[in-house]
């Protein structure tokens, strides 16, 4: 019994360590670049078990709005995905005017996005419409 | 008798196996994909091609006002029977809404898309047209000419993936011209790719 709390324990001090890094601006993956103490061959299997076990996945760290040249509204997104598996997902952007009711666009519809294993990932929209001032984002898994 | 029971008994095993017609929930479909371009691929192929035009600047006319645009031909080059305005017609009304650019009705790479432009000025030049009063007639020299164009074509490719898998590739191209001059404004390609038995077919 002590043994395998030993073993979480171990996993889960991996699992943060990896987790915790900031976002780099070149990503060498695992099994491309060189091993460390969170990545290699031999706790490399427990950290992606341990990670799908308290079930890991996509987090949203930034959502950036701004007016282009045009006048349009545009939307980015920056996050993570924290599980050491690629995330399908796909997500859906409403645009609300000054007075908190959604615009009717055709761009409004569920696109699909992907998220590699311990990588971060952007997405971005841009509202067609001027009146377009705010947004709401949902997301569902890729079918 | 007995061939007939048999017979009917069937029939009413077959009746109660039929599938059930549904209504789709075309807002959020959780039906699965199909081999086939359906309504949701070229949502998406709209979705992407319209934010990408807007967001391109390419609309914005220098000086102010709208350009007026008219759709050429989008050709279907799949090896299905697609009416390309599935595509153009959300791409139009969003384009239009955004007030970036004002669509023409009286060219299109299909002839004019509301013939009644012609029409009405057939009447005019006729015998019926001493019926209208004349000052709500179209006056020659009324029309105006569009100033971008929008063409492009929707292809596909079909390729074994493995022994029980094929691989078909979507391609949704699209590019604005200035008529003015012959310069392209904007272009894109947008791809969807399915993924599935060798036994779907794909047209």
């Amino acid at each position: 019994m002590k043994t395998i709390t030993n073993i979480l324990l171990v996993a889960l001090a991996f699992t943060f360590t990896a987790c915790d890094q900031p976002a780099e601006k070149i990503h060498i993956r695992e099994g491309i670049r060189s091993d460390d103490l969170a990545s290699n061959i031999v706790t490399r299997p427990v950290a992606h078990a341990f990670s799908a076990l308290i079930g890991e996945g996509i987090e949203i760290d930034e959502a950036i709005l701004m007016n282009n040249d045009s006048g349009f509204l545009e939307l980015n997104i920056n996050g993570h995905n924290r599980s050491y598996n690629t995330k399908r997902f796909r997500y859906k952007i409403e645009w609300l005017d000054a007075n908190g009711l959604m615009i009717q666009t055709k761009t409004s519809t569920w696109l699909p996005a992907s998220a590699m294993g311990k990588s971060s990932f952007s997405l971005k929209a841009v509202a067609p419409r001027v009146e377009a001032v705010d947004f709401r984002m949902d997301t569902k898994k890729w079918e | 008798m007995r061939t007939k029971i048999i017979i009917t008994l069937v029939g009413l095993f077959l009746a109660g196996c039929a599938a059930e017609t549904v209504n789709i929930d075309v807002v959020n479909d959780e039906g699965k994909a199909v081999m086939e371009l359906d309504y949701r691929d070229f949502a998406q192929a709209a979705s992407e091609m319209i934010q990408s035009m807007i967001s391109s600047g390419a609309l914005k006319k220098p000086g102010g006002g709208r350009y007026v645009m008219t759709t050429a031909r989008v050709t279907n080059d799949t090896m299905q029977r697609i009416d390309t305005d599935q595509l153009m017609a959300k791409i139009e009304e969003e384009l239009l809404n955004s007030g970036q650019v004002v669509m023409t009705s009286a060219v299109g790479g299909r002839g004019a898309p509301d013939e009644m432009i012609y029409e009405m000025r057939d009447i005019r030049d006729s015998a019926t047209g001493d019926e209208f009063k004349q000052e709500t007639l179209a006056g020659k020299k009324t029309l105006i000419a569009p100033e971008l164009s929008i063409a492009g074509k929707i292809f596909q490719r079909n390729i074994r993936y493995d022994r029980n898998r094929q691989q078909v590739e979507y391609y949704f191209q699209l590019m604005i011209t200035d008529l003015t001059t012959g310069l392209r404004f904007w272009q894109k390609e947008s791809i969807i790719g399915k993924r599935g038995s060798n036994r779907s077919v794909a047209w």
